[in-house]
């Protein structure tokens, strides 16, 4: 558990901390995804993956349910507040890249490269930041219904590429 | 894309489990998801392959040295668990589903506790057949407290069915004697709630009604060689059919 920890400790806070947007949540997060892999490590089945991205998923998704368990009214003033500081960017993001996706080896990386950059961007915004339809189109500035036809697609899309 | 259905490139399992996974499902969807996951091989799957083709976009999250505080928690947590789980050892617990029956035995006589003791624990045991068996009991209430397995007779387990309470300053030591012998012989110090191998290698081979007990001694043991403290728990071998 020792080697667990000091080994991706650091990305997994940082997997957290995106999703949570705050320091001690993410820690908390960490703490409890430890607890969660320790007393269920003996009924991990190795023929469902690596262990190392099972860990992975754990955090992330103890990190989503903290964020959707909260109130949505106090994620959507917070989103604003995003909103406004990003505004700067917020013309380019339909256009641009906001992720430094290139230049990695893994296969969805490739398969991420052939998607639009808006759509591109809704499913990191989406993975990464832990973001709701809601706030992805806020984000972006997008309708709704256009994120959520958006992401539904590029999934398949990344279905198709993948295998 | 205008026109293509999703079941063109993924059905509706797949669907649900990619969303699930990016995470943009609604609450609801979500607890449904996650509560399926439990039963549904198929949506465990199906979630199992999209956690893999999207695990490494979790190198996009910049990585965040945690704070020197965090491991600490973390282990006081896992030692908290640890000692749920690790109590009562898996071997004792046997034993310890035994233990109300043993008490009620034990009130009926303990010839008779010994008997039935015997049958059951035999059972289970037919690998590694028992010669002898005592259960140890307390004096004064004949609750029992430690149990000696012999499988073979140079060898025997004391086995605690319970952590016996022992004063600070005191310490139990384990002792044995059969029909014939001048005094009762050490078998060594015991610890409480731990089992413990002797050898029986210089003594003669164990006999039916040989006799063993635990008295409370210094921590160093009895300073005569014979036991000198008061008897915590005391039983007779009886011969396993």
């Amino acid at each position: 558990m020792r080697d667990l920890y000091t080994q991706e400790s650091a990305r997994l806070l940082g997997v957290a901390r995106r999703i949570a947007r705050s320091d001690a949540l993410a820690e908390d997060i960490v703490h409890d995804a430890f607890i969660k892999i320790w007393t269920r490590a003996a009924a991990y089945d190795p023929a469902r993956g690596s262990a190392r991205g099972w860990v992975f998923s754990v955090t992330r998704h103890l990190a989503l349910n903290v964020m959707r368990d909260q109130g949505q009214t106090v994620r959507v003033s917070e989103q604003s507040e995003h909103a406004l500081q990003d505004q700067a960017s917020l013309e380019t993001a339909t256009h641009a890249d906001t992720f430094e996706y290139r230049a990695r080896s893994d296969r969805v990386f490739e398969c991420l490269e052939q998607l639009e950059p808006a759509r591109r961007n809704c499913i990191l915004h989406a993975y990464v930041d832990g973001y709701t339809h809601s706030e992805i189109a806020l984000k972006i500035g997008a309708p709704l219904g256009t994120v959520k036809a958006w992401i539904k697609r590029s999934l398949v899309a990344l279905r198709e590429c993948m295998g | 894309m205008t026109g293509q259905t999703e079941d063109d490139g993924m059905n509706d399992l797949d669907a649900l489990a990619s969303e699930y996974v990016l995470g943009t499902l609604e609450p609801g969807q979500r607890r449904d998801v996650q509560n399926r996951l439990a039963v549904d091989a198929d949506l465990r799957a199906a979630v199992d392959a999209w956690e893999d083709r999207l695990l490494a976009l979790t190198e996009l999250a910049e990585p965040q040295t945690p704070s020197p505080t965090l491991w600490g928690r973390i282990e006081r947590s896992l030692n908290h668990q640890d000692r749920r789980a690790s109590r009562p050892p898996p071997t004792a617990q046997s034993w310890w589903n035994l233990l109300p029956l043993w008490r009620g035995l034990a009130g009926a006589g303990l010839v008779a506790s010994l008997l039935l003791g015997m049958l059951l624990l035999n059972r289970p045991a037919t690998e590694a057949p028992t010669t002898y068996l005592v259960v140890l009991v307390a004096p004064q209430n004949q609750a029992p407290g430690w149990v000696i397995q012999a499988n073979n007779p140079t060898q025997i387990q004391l086995i605690p069915l319970s952590v016996s309470q022992v004063p600070a300053d005191k310490a139990l030591q384990f002792w044995t004697k059969a029909d014939g012998w001048q005094g009762p012989v050490s078998l060594g110090m015991v610890e409480p709630g731990h089992t413990l191998s002797v050898p029986l290698d210089k003594l003669p081979p164990l006999q039916p009604n040989q006799l063993f007990e635990l008295t409370l001694e210094n921590p160093n043991g009895s300073p005569t060689g014979k036991p000198t403290g008061p008897i915590q728990f005391i039983g007779r071998a009886v011969k396993v059919i």
